[in-house]
């Protein structure tokens, strides 16, 4: 369970070594344990430098030319999970769990309890999921509002202290490691013994709860007669409950209108304690018939002190919010497109902001458009091959709105131009960027009178909701599109 | 030296963590760790500073201190230094114990006999049991958070030395039931319980009272440290989460712990109350428990699995990695006693759910399909250890897992592997159509990334996911014709459109099955050959013929090289058609190719690039098929050279050449043989590997002899005797010397090998020889006049030659046996040597006194009165 060692590894691109290791923790005694358990497999722990390149190499995050070199592009060198293993010296390091997120790989080396060779299954490695979590502790400490690099800098200066609090000797005790910052920040604070292990101190003050559900709506649209299109709708219910008393005992319902979108895959927050089986067994893989549980879904728990997520969901609605379609042809030296969107008469025509994104891949800068729309704004970004449609607040009353033009572009330039291997020819796409505040599309809400708390007074409750869009695509229809084994009709 | 300032540690730190062994190798190296433990008591630091300087000793203690000695006087210091630190606040408590158990542990001075274990343990337990028995706690502030600290540096310890703890188990388990932080108790509580288990079960005995035996285990004054248990326990470490196998090895060592039924009641009541607790640790705190408890209670009686029941339903409402992982150890461990059918159903709907939940990341999915993939299922179909859907994972369920061209290269390859499992399943009459659907969407996946693979200006990424992908379809369904036909078609298709893609497909055809490898081969031959032999990509078809070229289709292959040949303007081009013409000749294809090579020889205008041809066209005309097949084919020497232009000529260059090699024979001496008018060297010959045609050759050191004739055996086998064989030496003086051997031989792959011998010993005993026999009787007389006749110009000296126990007769018998010339024991000896070429000695030995025997020698060659003395008082001592 233990970890033998764990690094964060910066990614510099176009730079001679390609990378600088930012943090490295080892843990000796670990250490000491896997040299018996590992017997003759067993493979030191290397030293900085030589970890360096062996991982910006597995990783091929090394900017080597562009022939082909056996080592690293060998047909039958295939990794299926983020485990790896790495050539240092004449030796393979193995299980060394590594992922790269915002030019930062985080990689860590667990304990393997018994001989390396022939190599155990991932699955039987308690390690593994333990050096995930570690990561993904520590993945959240870095990116929790950071914004630019000093602040990255004062949190690595902060991490070999939070390292001490949460996993001194390579066992992790708790992956949150803000909880273990607060934590030093509230040492002085006696603690009573029996609060549970992830909560930090106690709040003197008014209570309060506070509930935030946001909605994010992906779609792939494709307007064509043998390809279904496709649309999920994924929840996030955040919540932050200031109460007093060392376990105050919260229940939140979430409630569908009447026509609402059975909630699915829900994932709540460890600190729930229990679970409606109805709860756990709506599932989005299976087909669900109309008699599925559509509410309320209950969830009572203990809070952490800081804000959390108390569930995720998925949720398939009837109908996508927008539906468009989006036809481009080639015509000689020109490209001619046309755009439909509708927007659905049950959705709320209030938005923050809504655009359309027409991105042109793997052509020259737009020299020249002439366009009309029914609606809103064009703008054009010559250099980006990019036409933004703004759309604005409101649909008109027809809710439905086209834009067609007519592009030249200039000579290409791949420098500057974007290039993409999946637009390629007629392959094309709009993608949608909109926000809709105090609204849910699967109609999903917390009634302020449906949450408890037993023990503390009655608390003040404020309820937050939003809909946003994320990978809302509408393919050209004219040309060939990517497709998922779902968009198929069977 | 004093102590260093901030900045000279923070530099000299720096430095260490740069390169820690090379800093350990150098000047500084060696004084480290004195210093750091001095300095941690010097006042001109910050605590700061001193925090990093133990940070250091946590993460390198087996640097500093590497041996047990060192370590011990190590932790000794840090544990002094905790004593005297004021009672203020200080950062430093928590880093000191840490680093304290670090250096223990890791120098491996852990143990009874250790005096500063025996300080630390108690010292730990005082502090975790809250109680401040060595004024070390400092402010009430500290206490919580070193109390922790307490904790985990026990739970490190008795990870490290199990069963260390096991006098504490009934202490720890009341602790429980008070009030005390939950987490780390519950933690080193399960752990010393499992190992405490383990130990005892081993030892086949019963729990004792360790579970009830509730005292303050180091109260009311100094008593020792109870080590019974770890002693019991052998250092042996113990496994926390062991793997399926080696724990059902642990689930049969539990059946044999004896346990009353008074115990199994105490063992249930204690794993109740851990798992009552278990909602108040960290999720991952949770994880570690159900690993340990699991595995714990597998194979032990009256542990019924059902104690866990309870957590499953809300461990499993969760995403979180740990937790659903630890589950899966759970179902691993206990199968269908704590999971029904329906359980498992439902632990498969919610695994299958999370490996493609939008809200979890990348590296979750993809470590959670592994675990579908693995899935330890009540009632395994399959064989066991290979990857494969579980039963009631239908295709259905597995939708949403289906690879799509948007996603990451890892993802897709771990989605298509899915998808090619699937297709892989041979169904019922009802799910045929499913798994067609499927192989259609295969062959839609598998077009999309060779379109992408196809694009010119791609990056290299693209085209290596298409290959990447299509060996693993290739390896997956190699028993499906239909898929590898298509596969093989749009394979050739993308050559076809981008013949730069060379290398990858050489790579491909390396890795893959016969079933791919050859319809490939001939696919992408056609593809190469069809083609004209004049258009830029010549280069690649060339590459690609070298690979796909054989006897098949020699006609165009041939027609496509002499076209070629014609654009063949630069060296690298030159040697890659010779390359392909190399393939050929290894393949046995002869029409045709010498009229080829003997057209190469002539008109390649490079003379690097007629020789080859020249050459390869006498190879040709002059070996048989199978020699040049050898000749020509891979390497058999290790490892390849980087260089691939002298790693294809390695083949070659080996089969035609000899090479060095280490001794495939052992060569001794045997005993002495007197034999002819030369001294001979019996050698005994043991080779360990069969040998034809060796040949070996002396040379003597300092050209003392003439030189040796080189000695021929026909063939040798290990394990068959071979016959001893005589070597005449011809000293030009009588002189011990040194022979060098070396050995040249063929192997039975026909290979020719030269090795070097180890230098065989000719000793100065090894050239005598005797006289011809006098007359019986006229011995005496025929020494006299020896030495008689030598006396002249001869040198005469005495020399004591020491006896052992065995005495005089018969050491004379066994060393000078054939050279005494007149014996009359034990009085007097006398014995007459001939030295080749023309040297004599002779001796008189007297009667034996007490410890040796003096001897009076006479020769004609001085110089070798000092060899002779050497010789006689070694005499008794060699056997």
């Amino acid at each position: 369970m233990a970890q033998r060692a764990v690094w964060l590894v910066s990614h510099e691109p176009r730079t001679p070594v390609c990378g600088t290791v930012r943090f490295s923790r080892r843990y000796p005694t670990v250490e000491k344990r896997a040299k018996v358990f590992n017997g003759a497999s067993y493979v030191p722990i290397p030293e900085d430098g030589p970890l360096l390149k062996a991982l910006l190499f597995e990783l091929g995050l090394l900017d080597n030319d562009k022939d082909f070199m056996e080592s690293r592009d060998s047909c039958a060198r295939i990794n299926k999970t983020s485990v790896f293993g790495l050539r240092i010296g004449g030796d393979e390091l193995w299980p060394v769990v590594a992922f790269l997120k915002n030019d930062m790989i985080y990689a860590s080396v667990p304990l393997v309890e018994q001989a390396l060779s022939p190599r155990p299954s991932l699955i039987n490695i308690s390690g593994i999921s333990q050096a995930f979590e570690l990561l993904f502790g520590v993945q959240d400490f870095l990116c929790s509002s950071q914004k630019n690099d000093d602040e990255l800098n004062t949190k690595l200066g902060q991490l070999p202290d939070l390292l001490l609090q949460t996993c001194p000797f390579g066992t992790l005790l708790d992956a949150n490691l803000q909880n273990s910052l607060d934590n030093i920040n509230v040492a002085s604070m006696t603690q009573p013994p029996k609060q549970p292990a992830w909560k930090t101190g106690t709040y003197k003050g008014k209570p309060h709860i506070s509930i935030s559900i946001n909605e994010k709506v992906k779609s792939m649209q494709y307007d064509k007669q043998d390809i279904a299109d496709l649309w999920q709708v994924i929840g996030a219910v955040t919540c932050k409950c200031d109460l007093e008393g060392i376990m105050p005992n919260v229940t939140i319902s979430l409630s569908l209108p009447t026509n609402g979108s059975p909630l699915q895959d829900i994932l709540a927050h460890p600190c729930v304690t229990s679970l409606d089986s109805a709860v756990l067994t709506s599932t989005s893989i299976e087909a669900t018939d109309d008699s599925a549980f559509s509410g309320p879904y209950k969830f009572p728990f203990t809070p952490p002190s800081e804000a959390f997520n108390l569930c995720y969901y998925t949720s398939q609605v009837p109908v996508p919010p927008i539906l468009g379609f989006y036809q481009m042809q080639e015509e000689e030296v020109q490209l001619k497109i046309t755009v439909n969107l509708k927007l659905h008469e049950s959705v709320k025509n209030n938005f923050e902001f809504c655009e359309a994104h027409i991105p042109f891949y793997n052509r020259g800068p737009i020299t020249h458009v002439e366009y009309k729309v029914s609606f809103g704004q064009l703008e054009v970004l010559r250099e980006k091959s990019l036409l933004i449609w703004t759309i604005g607040q409101k649909f008109p009353k027809s809710m439905a709105i086209t834009l067609s033009g007519i592009i030249t572009f200039g000579a290409k330039n791949p420098e500057k131009q974007p290039f993409d291997q999946i637009c390629i020819g007629g392959t094309a796409y709009v993608k949608l960027h909109f926000k809709i505040l105090d609204y849910t599309l699967t109609g999903c809400y917390a009634d302020q009178h449906s949450v408890q708390v037993f023990g503390s007074g009655k608390p003040k409750i404020t309820t937050h909701r939003k809909l946003t869009s994320s990978d809302y695509y509408i393919w050209n229809s004219k040309a060939p599109a990517p497709i998922a084994y779902g968009s198929l009709l069977l | 030296m004093g102590p260093l300032s901030r900045e000279a540690w923070a530099q000299r730190l720096g430095a260490f963590r740069a390169g820690p062994s090379a800093f350990m190798a150098g000047p500084e190296g060696e004084s480290l760790g004195r210093d750091l433990l001095s300095d941690l008591r010097s006042e001109k630091l910050s605590e700061q500073t001193k925090v990093s300087l133990l940070a250091l000793s946590m993460e390198f203690p087996d640097q500093l201190w590497p041996d047990a000695a060192e370590a011990e006087a190590a932790a000794t210091s840090l544990l002094d230094t905790l004593r005297l630190l004021a009672p203020r606040p200080s950062v430093l408590r928590r880093p000191l114990l840490l680093a304290a158990t670090a250096a223990l542990v890791a120098g491996g001075a852990l143990g009874p006999t250790s005096g500063a274990s025996g300080r630390l343990l108690p010292l730990l337990l005082d502090l975790a049991a809250g109680r401040d028995g060595d004024g070390v706690f400092g402010p009430a502030a500290e206490q919580r958070p070193l109390q922790a600290t307490a904790w985990e540096c026990l739970r490190e310890l008795e990870s490290c030395q199990p069963g260390l703890l096991g006098g504490c188990l009934g202490f720890l388990r009341g602790l429980l039931g008070l009030e005390g932080p939950v987490q780390p108790l519950s933690l080193l509580l399960a752990l010393a319980l499992r190992n405490g288990l383990v130990i005892r079960a081993r030892a086949g005995a019963g729990l004792g009272g360790l579970l009830t035996d509730s005292h303050f285990p180091t109260g009311g004054g100094p008593r020792p440290w109870d080590w019974t248990l770890a002693e019991e326990g052998d250092g042996r470490l113990q496994p926390q989460a062991p793997s399926c196998p080696a724990a059902e090895e642990g689930g049969r060592g539990l059946a044999a712990l004896e346990t009353s039924p008074e115990e199994v009641r105490e063992l249930r009541a204690t794993v109740a109350q851990l798992l009552d607790v278990c909602y108040l640790l960290t999720p991952v705190a949770q994880a570690q428990l159900l690993w340990l408890l699991g595995w714990g209670l597998q194979g032990l009686r009256g542990q019924p699995p059902a104690l866990f029941k309870p957590q499953l339903v809300r461990l499993l409402g969760t995403g979180q990695l740990a937790l659903l992982h630890a589950i899966l150890a759970l179902k691993a461990a206990f199968g269908e006693a704590l999971f029904t059918a329906q359980d498992e159903a439902l632990l498969l709907h919610r695994l299958t759910a999370a490996a493609q939940h939008p809200a979890l990341p990348a590296p979750t999915h993809l470590f959670y399909l592994h675990c579908l993939l693995n899935f330890p299922e009540n009632w395994p179909l399959g064989p066991s250890g290979e990857e494969g859907p579980p039963l009631l994972l239908g295709v259905q369920l597995c939708q949403g897992l289906l690879p799509s061209l948007l996603q990451e290269p890892m993802t897709l390859l771990a989605h298509l592997h899915l998808l090619c499992l699937l297709c892989a399943e041979d169904g019922e009459e009802e799910s045929k159509g499913r798994v067609q659907s499927l192989r259609c969407y295969l062959e839609k996946v598998l077009a999309g990334l060779r379109q992408r693979a196809s694009l010119a200006a791609g990056p290299r990424a693209s085209a290596t996911l298409c290959f990447r992908a299509s060996y693993l379809v290739a390896s997956c369904l190699a028993g499906q014709p239909t898929v590898l036909t298509s596969l093989t078609q749009g394979l050739a298709q993308l050559y076809q459109c981008r013949p730069a893609l060379a290398p990858h497909f050489v790579d491909l055809l390396n890795s893959v099955g016969p079933e791919l490898r050859e319809p490939l081969r001939v696919a992408l031959r056609q593809e190469v050959v069809l083609g004209t032999g004049s258009d830029g990509a010549l280069r690649w078809h060339l590459q690609m013929l070298a690979k796909v070229a054989g006897r098949d289709g020699q006609s165009t292959t041939l027609r496509f090289l002499q076209e070629a040949a014609a654009h063949c303007s630069d060296w690298a081009l030159q040697q890659a058609l010779l390359q392909v013409c190399r393939s050929l000749l290894r393949d046995g294809v002869a029409g045709g190719l010498a009229d080829l090579l003997q057209m190469l020889a002539s008109q390649l205008e490079d003379p690097d690039g007629q020789d080859r041809a020249r050459l390869y066209y006498l190879l040709l005309a002059h070996l048989s098929e199978t020699k040049l097949a050898m000749a020509l084919g891979p390497s058999l020497a290790a490892p390849a050279l980087a260089s691939s232009l002298v790693a294809e000529n390695q083949g070659f260059a080996a089969a035609l050449t000899v090479q060095e090699a280490p001794a495939a024979l052992r060569l001794s001496v045997g005993p002495r043989r007197l034999e002819g008018p030369s001294p001979v060297l019996q050698l005994l010959l043991e080779p360990l590997q069969p040998l034809y045609s060796l040949e070996l050759r002396f040379r003597v050191e300092g050209q003392l002899y003439r030189p040796l004739e080189a000695v021929h055996v026909p063939c040798l086998h290990p394990g068959r005797p071979a016959r001893p064989l005589l070597l005449p030496l011809q000293p030009r003086r009588p002189a011990p010397t040194r022979l060098c051997v070396s050995a040249v031989y063929t192997t039975p792959t026909g290979r020719t090998c030269h090795a070097h011998l180890p230098p065989l010993p000719v000793k100065f005993e090894d050239l005598f020889l005797p006289f011809p026999s006098p007359l019986e009787g006229t011995g005496s007389s025929f020494f006299e006049e020896l030495w008689a006749s030598c006396l002249p110009k001869g040198t005469e000296s005495r020399v004591w030659c020491p006896l052992g126990p065995e005495g005089l007769e018969a050491l004379v018998s066994r060393r000078l046996g054939p050279f005494v010339v007149v014996a009359q024991p034990p009085d007097s000896y006398c014995v007459a040597i001939h030295l080749p070429p023309a040297s004599r000695l002779l001796l008189r030995l007297g009667a034996a006194q007490e410890d040796g025997v003096s001897v009076a020698l006479l020769t004609d060659d001085w110089t070798v009165l000092p060899l002779v003395g050497d010789y006689l008082r070694g005499l008794s001592e060699a056997a």
